[in-house]
């Protein structure tokens, strides 16, 4: 909201200047967003008259002109087109200072010395046209400071937080910093007459909606152009003059907060004003020009046939004041916030009216509001009004809060005396006290205030909340405890940042475009009702897509290689449910490392992706890999894996499915992906590694080259191994695979290697020797392995 | 073979003993080395020979001639093993003043990838607050008008519900929660006062995405409920932890606010760190920079989750982690933290001290 500074000034002597304003708002809750100091920005510059012009010897688009300021003759050189001796001007001195710090000294121009500036109204930085120098009113008298007579001005930027609709306004505002400074509000009486003749019958048929009508019936005013003094006062806020009938009621409500309506007297059928709910199929065309389509939810103002203005947002347009309207009904009402609020929110129809009655305008307040338009009106436009017509079917008495000091100060964790208390209390509603008890009736504008806490905030404020001590709460309640969730999410974020990925980021909302791409149907996904674009419309239901994007954006810009995973929560709709689950993913792409002097590095492959899943996930019993479920669309049906648990599938890894790294043109290199549900694991139990001893006798390791058919599986071959039962086999690895010279078609050598050992000797090499020969026989029987001479 | 006698074996004896004294290990190269220890102790070795010699004799002459035999065996170990060492060295020296290696040139590092600034930002939060007596509570995301507004005293036709610019979903009756605050009901409802939490995560706000707003961002909330809380100790509690989280210097301002769900509520302001308070871009000017919100627990929320505003006190507040992260890392612009571009992801490593 904008608030001029003279205008608060109207309402309360406020004792310090408009710069340290900002500061005492925001002690008070206000926060203050702009500050723009509008009237003269200069000093040294004096009203002047242009004795002679003379063209410049050496240049074609400058003069030199005498310029006599009243003490003295100057010469100045002017290049503005504009000027002519005789004129009237703004003359800059020597030692002047214009906006912007620029200094005004003595300079030579193409030789000529120029003792001045004559100025424009850009340099004087008052705006408007700049194509030449201002020139004054020729009865202007010479060598007065310019300054002195222009309007001078702070304009503020203020927020209102909702729970302050009383200080919407110059009086509220003044109002707060009165009780504040504990100086007193100006009363601005209203003389308006107290009429005669009667106004139109009010008939209010909703008074759920309406709490106070108060009309006033206004004949023979003449709606014409407001007096300067209104038209300045509602520029100075940036409002713009209409006539003095709406500038009227525009002031009143930048003044006090109450919106008034004005509606031409004689185009209301009927000559009654009734406020109730629209009926079905209602319309109105509104001041804005747009027919609306009003509901039974909606509070009308209605003559005797239709409807006239959508109450407390905005007028018809049939019933407007117009520069031919005669006689003025003029509203100053009460609307129940909730139902203003609804009809806004449901014709997406605001107005500063609105925006006030949602909040809660002051019910007491309306009589005086309608009193001072009236006045306005009368003075400014001439012709007589009727006597008021007030109803007031709301009129509620509010109930007094009894609080004592001591129960404030412990809300606050203060210990101010109880006299400031109530002194505090009193700045802004008279207190009753009945021994320690004090007894405050919230005033009518403060709808806001109704508990213990309430108070408590209003005496923080008037005694500043850094009169408050600082203490921390005794006693930590329960030692600090991570749930699952967390520190399962955070686990696993540090162990792939470990394993060379870096964490990305992405919005949960994907587009119907992405999802195509990806091959992912769209059953299933949850959408939004109102998404910001068509790009962030959809619920993600893989994590993939966004770290597909992140590869693609940063392949484009020149990453060699791209390793990433994120951590967040993927979305599935169900009928009307949702179900919402934490997932990791990971990408990677490119080469295993970054390009070094010691040699290239190979690119990476599913192993790598392997790897990473089988690392994140060490240590969880019962992990086990599958044969990929193919559930993801994303991935290799023919390269991937699913992984999971006894407690069900966590998901997969795999290479990504050539369709889609075509489709985010990944395709310089093998793309690997995976995706896992993290929900199963936050029901397990959490387990720490415990000490396995290990034997204090070397172990001894068998090779085996082994020729065997490719259709055989690296698990069928170690399952046999362990099969074998071979007496104190400790373990199996991979060494080498290799089909190619000497490998016959169709059958691939792999040579693995054996662990032998136990804890509590060392094996003799004919026991190690008994033992691959059983392991052998097995792999020939199941398989038909040979070993490889 | 010719009878020893202890004659024979003495002069033998003294034979070998003026042949090792005389002779001079110290320019041997390392073959000849090898053929001065063989002289003596090979298989025909001198020496060899005199011990081997000692059996002929009687015991009486054993047990006074094998010492001196020893002695001399062992003096001969002594100059081999010496000039050994000698050699070491010396072979040592030439290696050691020329390797061959490049020692300037770049190292290689095993690969290693960052944690997202968001979230080392919100690490070190729930460190501090762990520390401090705070336990992790959590909610959906997706969540109900109850959970988001209602039970937060915001009523339906509230305008403050304008401070939230919401997302709702189709054909489900939920809607994306606009502040971790929903959490402080969830985990009311769940647990009988006392109890300290926090909570951090994700929220959502409709609005046009541009250098300070985003579509999500991240909040991290706390709760304390217990008998007698004030709004000092929430001047304490969120003083201690902005000091922990900037750094010692740091100073804080309360002023008043507007939340529904606290009253007295406030807004808290720290003394810019980066200018220290004359006034720069990034506190707009001011001096101070805004950095959190928080409040006393309104009684109307006590009432929605059933604990008497009347026994139990309480205060709350909430941090936006982006910015907290923006200001310490000097980001400027919030969809970088979005975009995952490499560059900016692998920048932000924590420092070792």
């Amino acid at each position: 909201m904008r608030i001029s500074y003279n205008w608060l000034k109207e309402h309360v002597e406020l004792p310090m200047p408009a710069a340290d304003l900002s500061q005492h708002l925001l002690q008070l809750g206000f926060e203050v967003s702009e500050h723009v100091r509008t009237g003269a920005q200069f000093t040294g510059v004096v009203t002047a008259k242009v004795v002679s012009k003379d063209k410049h010897p050496n240049a074609d688009k400058l003069s030199v002109c005498v310029v006599d300021d009243g003490t003295q003759k100057w010469n100045v050189v002017c290049g503005a087109p504009n000027v002519e001796a005789g004129q009237t001007v703004a003359f800059a001195r020597i030692g002047a200072v214009l906006p912007g710090g620029f200094k005004i000294a003595k300079a030579k121009l193409r030789g000529v010395e120029s003792q001045g500036m004559i100025c424009s109204n850009k340099e004087l930085g008052l705006g408007g046209d700049h194509s030449g120098i201002l020139v004054l009113d020729p009865a202007t008298p010479i060598g007065e400071d310019f300054a002195k007579g222009l309007p001078c001005d702070d304009i503020l930027e203020v927020e209102i937080t909702p729970n302050r609709p009383d200080c919407l306004s110059h009086r509220g505002l003044a109002r707060e910093l009165a009780a504040f400074f504990r100086l007193s509000l100006k009363r601005l009486p209203a003389h308006a007459p107290a009429g005669s003749g009667e106004c139109f019958p009010i008939e209010i048929s909703a008074p759920q909606g309406c709490g106070r009508y108060r009309a006033r019936l206004l004949e023979g005013v003449t709606v014409g152009p407001s007096p300067d003094w209104l038209k300045t006062k509602l520029a100075s806020i940036g409002q713009r003059s209409i006539n003095n009938v709406v500038d009227a009621t525009n002031y009143i409500l930048h003044d006090m907060g109450q919106p008034l309506h004005a509606f031409d007297a004689d185009s209301l059928k009927g000559g009654r004003i009734v406020v109730r709910w629209a009926k079905a199929g209602e319309t109105l065309k509104a001041l804005d020009g747009v027919e609306y389509k009003l509901g039974e939810q909606l509070l009308i103002i209605a003559d005797a046939e239709r409807p006239v203005a959508i109450a407390g947002v905005m007028g018809g347009a049939e019933t407007g004041v117009t520069e031919k309207t005669k006689r003025i009904l003029l509203e100053s009402a009460y609307f129940t916030p909730g139902v203003i609020r609804r009809a806004t929110q449901g014709l997406r129809l605001r107005s500063d009216s609105s925006y006030r009655f949602e909040r809660g305008v002051d019910r007491e307040a309306v009589d005086e509001a309608s009193e001072r338009a009236t006045e306005i009106m009368l003075g400014s436009g001439g012709g007589k009004v009727s006597t008021a017509r007030d109803e007031h079917p709301g009129k509620e008495e509010r109930p007094a809060i009894v609080v004592t000091a001591a129960r404030l100060n412990a809300i606050l964790g203060s210990e101010f005396p109880a006299a400031s208390v109530e002194s505090a209390l009193n700045a802004f509603a008279p207190v009753e006290k009945d021994g320690e008890a004090l007894k405050l009736t919230p005033p009518s504008w403060r709808g806001d205030l109704a508990t213990a806490w309430d108070l408590a905030e209003e005496v923080g404020r008037m005694l500043g909340y850094n009169n408050i001590p600082s203490k921390l709460p005794s006693a930590a309640l329960k030692p600090a405890r991570a749930l699952p969730a967390q520190q399962v999410c955070l686990r696993c974020a540090q162990r792939l940042a470990d394993l060379g990925l870096s964490e990305a980021l992405n919005y949960d909302f994907v587009s119907e475009k992405l999802l195509a791409r990806a091959g992912i149907p769209l059953e299933g996904v949850a959408r939004l009702a109102n998404p910001v674009s068509e790009d962030f419309a959809l619920m993600r239901p893989s994590l993939l897509i966004g770290l597909l994007q992140s590869a693609a954006l940063n392949a484009n810009r020149g990453a060699s290689g791209v390793r990433l995973f994120e951590i967040g929560k993927t979305y599935r709709q169900t009928g009307d449910k949702l179900e919402e689950g934490w997932r990791v993913a990971g990408l990677l792409y490119g080469p295993a490392a970054e390009p070094h002097w010691r040699g290239g590095a190979r690119a990476l492959d599913y192993f790598d992706a392997k790897g990473t899943v089988a690392d994140l996930l060490r240590g969880l019993p019962g992990l086990e890999w599958r044969a990929f479920d193919a559930k993801s669309p994303l991935l290799h049906p023919a390269a991937s894996q699913t992984v999971a648990l006894p407690q069900g599938v966590l998901g997969s890894v795999g290479r990504l499915h050539p369709a889609v790294a075509r489709a985010w043109e990944l395709e310089r290199e093998e793309v690997l992906a995976f995706e896992l549900d993290l929900e199963p694991l936050f029901e397990l139990p959490a387990t720490r590694p415990a000490f396995v001893p290990f034997s204090p006798f070397p172990g001894i390791r068998r090779d085996l080259s082994l020729l065997l058919g490719r259709e055989v599986s690296y698990a069928a071959l170690s399952e046999t191994v362990r099969a074998a039962k071979a007496a104190d086999l400790r373990g199996v690895e991979l060494l080498d695979v290799f089909s190619g010279a000497g490998v016959p078609e169709g059958k691939q050598s792999l040579t693995v290697r054996l662990f032998f050992g136990r804890d509590d000797r060392t094996l003799r090499d004919a026991e190690v020797a008994a033992a691959v020969e059983l392991v052998v026989a097995e792999l020939s029987r199941r398989h038909g392995a040979a070993l490889r001479s | 073979m010719e009878q020893v006698t202890r004659a024979s074996w003495e002069s033998a004896y003294a034979e070998v003993g003026d042949a090792l004294k005389t002779a001079d290990t110290s320019k041997l190269k390392p073959e000849e080395l090898e053929s001065f220890r063989v002289r003596f102790v090979g298989r025909n070795g001198s020496l060899t020979a005199l011990l081997k010699s000692l059996k002929d004799l009687s015991v009486e002459e054993r047990r006074v001639l094998g010492p001196k035999a020893q002695e001399l065996k062992e003096k001969l170990d002594e100059a081999v093993a010496s000039r050994q060492r000698q050699l070491a060295a010396e072979a040592d020296l030439a290696e050691l003043s020329q390797s061959g290696l490049d020692v300037t040139r770049p190292a290689q590092a095993p690969t290693r990838g960052n944690l997202h600034p968001l979230t080392q930002t919100l690490q070190e939060m729930g460190r501090i607050l762990a520390h401090m007596g705070y336990s992790w509570a959590e909610g959906p995301l997706a969540d109900t008008d109850w959970y988001n507004f209602e039970a937060l005293n915001f009523p339906p036709e509230h305008p403050a519900r304008d401070m939230h610019d919401t997302f709702y979903l189709k054909g489900i009756p939920l809607l994306l929660r606009t502040h971790t605050s929903t959490v402080q009901i969830r985990s009311m409802e769940s647990q009988r006062p006392p109890l300290r939490i926090m909570c951090p995560g994700r929220v959502f706000r409709h609005e046009e995405i541009d250098a300070s707003h985003s579509i999500c961002f991240h909040q991290l909330e706390g709760l304390v409920v217990d008998k007698g809380i004030s709004f000092a100790d929430l001047k304490g509690t969120l003083s201690t932890f902005l000091q922990k989280l900037l750094g010692p210097q740091t100073q804080t301002r309360f002023r008043p606010s507007f939340f529904p769900f606290v009253e007295p509520g406030t807004e808290v302001d720290v003394k810019c760190f980066l200018c220290g308070g004359p006034g720069c871009p990034a506190c707009k000017h001011t001096g101070w920079i805004e950095i959190l919100g928080a409040g006393v627990v309104h009684p109307n929320v006590f009432k929605a989750v059933g604990y008497d505003p009347e026994v139990w006190s309480g205060f709350a507040f909430g941090i936006g982690i982006e910015r907290v992260a923006m200001l310490r890392l000097g980001v400027r612009d919030l969809r970088l933290f979005y975009e995952n571009d490499l560059r900016f992801l692998r920048q932000f490593d924590e420092n070792l001290v």
